[in-house]
């Protein structure tokens, strides 16, 4: 008799986590995007403190009508308006384009603090780490368990060697892909998005026949 | 739009709820993995597959718009990348760090992969893929 939660009971559990995630914040749930923006943080400071220069709607337009006329040689509200904003858009644009391409294209949302991410990414931890003390299967081990000893490899330097390339396959994977199991599998695939369906099915797909190698082959 | 403060509280209940949840189901646990990738057990697929099942009820009946998403040049590759490093480490980007929670040390060394391969997929794609990946999750 397993000592996990019966497959309904996580069923629930995560519908649960999703639904109100995505309620509260109005945003996806999705945990690679948060790892993304918190490993780039220095990129993500600035684009925010660019987006909180310019959530003021009207200094928006002012900027924008300032480099409209600096653009045609104009002139005009020039001197009316800081060029700073503009001159320091112009510099980032390329930063700005990257970074945007990270974004959904059809919500005007703009993303979740950097702050809220770290938070997200920790409280997991604290979360895991509450279950395991509470269900009594907190043990530190040096190794990952008899699963990964008698599927994977038993030798302590090879199995350092397949965590690291099995963590750069998934973070370089996840990102190509545009999310992970939380965000492609859960919000996306719970949205019906067809990105999100192809990914899900990809990426289950591979995973299920490598275990398959894993266990019959390897 | 939400305020920073709710945001902030939502995304730590999230995360409290999230490695609760994950860690309760036991998908921290590499053999538990590999018996539901090999279908020997398929208590956590029917768990991940009944979830999104709910999802798409409740986000139907919620009228959640569905954000549109471009399947990309690199939804495929990246799918297969990720699905192979999770068959091996047992870890998907949430799933490393319930590990160390749970005790497992050596997933230190995956959460370490993980940040190098997102570091360098975004290096990667900046300076020879040049796709627009979008995101599911902000």
């Amino acid at each position: 008799m397993s000592t996990y939660w019966p497959w309904w009971a996580g069923a629930i559990g995560l519908a649960l986590v999703t639904i109100n995630h995505t309620l509260i914040t109005d945003r996806s749930l999705g945990v690679s995007a948060a790892w993304d923006r918190v490993l780039h943080w220095r990129r993500e400071r600035e684009l925010e403190r660019m987006d909180e220069e310019f959530a003021d709607d009207q200094a928006l337009a002012e900027a924008l009508a300032a480099a409209t006329a600096e653009h045609f040689g104009t002139g005009t509200g020039a001197s009316t308006v800081p060029q700073a904003p503009h001159e320091k858009s112009q510099s980032r644009e390329a930063d700005t384009e990257s970074a945007a391409s990270e974004r959904p294209a059809a919500t005007s949302l703009r993303p979740a603090p950097l702050v809220t991410q770290a938070a997200l990414l920790m409280s997991i931890f604290l979360g895991g780490f509450i279950a395991a003390v509470a269900s009594g299967r907190f043990h530190l081990r040096y190794d990952m368990g008899p699963g990964f000893r008698d599927l994977v490899t038993a030798d302590s330097t090879t199995m350092i060697a397949m965590l690291f390339v099995g963590g750069v396959l998934v973070g370089f994977g996840t990102r190509l892909a545009g999310g992970c199991s939380s965000g492609h599998g859960l919000s996306g695939c719970g949205r019906l998005r067809p990105v999100s369906l192809v990914a899900t099915a990809v990426f289950f797909g591979t995973a299920v026949a490598v275990s398959f190698l894993l266990w019959k082959v390897i | 739009m939400r305020t920073r403060g709710a945001v902030l509280l939502a995304n730590i209940i999230t995360g409290l709820a999230l490695g609760y949840t994950v860690t309760n189901i036991g998908f921290g646990d590499f053999a538990e993995l590999n018996r539901m990738f090999t279908f020997q057990d398929l208590r956590m697929f029917l768990s991940f597959a009944g979830a999104v099942v709910i999802l798409v009820c409740a986000f139907a009946l919620l009228r959640l718009r569905r954000t549109p998403g471009r399947i990309h040049a690199g939804v495929i590759p990246g799918a297969v990348l990720f699905g192979t490093g999770w068959a091996i480490s047992g870890g998907c980007p949430a799933i490393p760090i319930i590990q160390v929670a749970s005790g497992y040390l050596p997933a230190l060394i995956t959460i370490v992969g993980v940040i190098v391969g997102i570091r360098l997929c975004r290096w990667a794609n900046a300076r020879y893929f040049h796709l627009d990946r979008g995101s599911c999750g902000l």
